[in-house]
């Protein structure tokens, strides 16, 4: 879902540097506030996890592909929506800069909808529907199928604003392809948590509550 | 309960093995947003199969009249690929990007958890 710099104007996509800038900073606070000495290493493996991961195009039909985006992971794991506005940040100026993958003018979108939104609504889906599932599994899955359609249809609003989609068939086209990839997301967001776990059952703590 | 040690070697593994086999088993397929894209401007069915080549560089350079955004960047890797190098240069790129990615991120949570 990396938006390419023909697919903004460029004054949309200033606007877009700088609303992705703000959450930057404040996912930069949340870093000082919660990575301590220990955390940092477990920080850096996901990162380079889902930077791997995002490298994996698996093909869905329609002669479509599709990716993991890892944001409701990353949320999930570290206990924040900012953790994953620190991690896909990393992720997309590596991508972008190095790969060419993601324009570089519009990569504040990129952030914005895959740091910011996909962060977002994985943290909070995961919290909200935990209590009704009572296992972190089908709501991981739950989480990550949302944060990756939710934002598939937020790309669809923001190319409508840039004239590039027609808002009907933008949303019907993203809709109906990240259905499907939303399925990869949320698998593959499952299994992760899943290993994870098992492997270290301290690291995942089980929302009790809805967040407040 | 796994060692904390060999829980991140473990997670590192994981990445580089992913990172390693990536190029040989994904699929070059435009993404949703590429395929929505070229839906969209004529150069392939919504629901139908691959788009065709012609009418993909075609409606490229329709968006950019459209958004009037004609930025372009020559990126040392462009789309994971190293020059000569077929496949084991994309392996070897996602790898490289993988390592970075790693790198930046100690560097980086060292630094700001320092700051406090």
């Amino acid at each position: 879902m990396h938006i390419p710099d023909a697919f903004i104007p460029l004054p949309q996509a200033a606007l877009y540097w700088v609303i992705a800038l703000l959450f930057i900073a404040l996912s930069l606070r949340w870093a000082r506030k919660e990575l301590t000495e220990d955390r940092i290493p477990l920080v850096a493996v996901l990162a380079a996890g889902i930077f791997a991961i995002q490298a994996i195009n698996i093909p869905i039909p329609w002669g479509t592909s599709g990716h993991m985006m890892g944001a409701a992971l990353a949320a999930i794991v570290l206990g924040s929506p900012f953790a994953a506005v620190f991690i896909l940040t990393l992720v997309l100026i590596v991508q972008g800069v190095l790969f060419g993958d993601g324009g570089l003018t519009v990569m504040g979108a990129n952030i914005l909808n895959m740091g910011v939104i996909g962060g977002f609504v994985g943290f909070y889906s995961y919290r909200g529907v935990y209590p009704l599932l009572r296992n972190i599994y089908p709501a991981a899955f739950i989480a990550g199928w949302l944060s990756l359609f939710i934002t598939a249809l937020v790309v669809a609003v923001e190319m409508a604003i840039a004239g590039t989609f027609p808002l009907e068939l933008g949303l019907i086209s993203m809709g109906l392809y990240h259905g499907v990839i939303g399925i990869i997301e949320g698998g593959i967001t499952a299994a992760a948590v899943y290993l994870i776990h098992t492997a270290r059952p301290d690291i995942i703590s089980e929302p009790g509550r809805v967040a407040s | 309960m796994m060692n904390r040690k060999i829980f991140l070697f473990a997670g590192i593994a994981v990445a580089l093995m992913i990172a390693a086999m990536a190029p040989f088993i994904a699929s070059s397929n435009p993404d949703g947003l590429e395929s929505a894209f070229l839906g969209i401007f004529g150069a392939k069915e919504i629901q139908g199969p691959t788009p065709d080549q012609e009418h993909s560089e075609a409606a490229e350079q329709e968006v950019t009249v459209i958004t009037g955004n004609d930025f372009s960047f020559a990126s040392p890797f462009p789309d994971y690929t190293i020059e000569g190098l077929a496949k084991y240069g994309e392996a070897a790129s996602i790898i490289i990007g993988t390592l970075l990615v790693l790198a930046i991120a100690l560097g980086l949570g060292r630094m700001v958890s320092r700051g406090e």
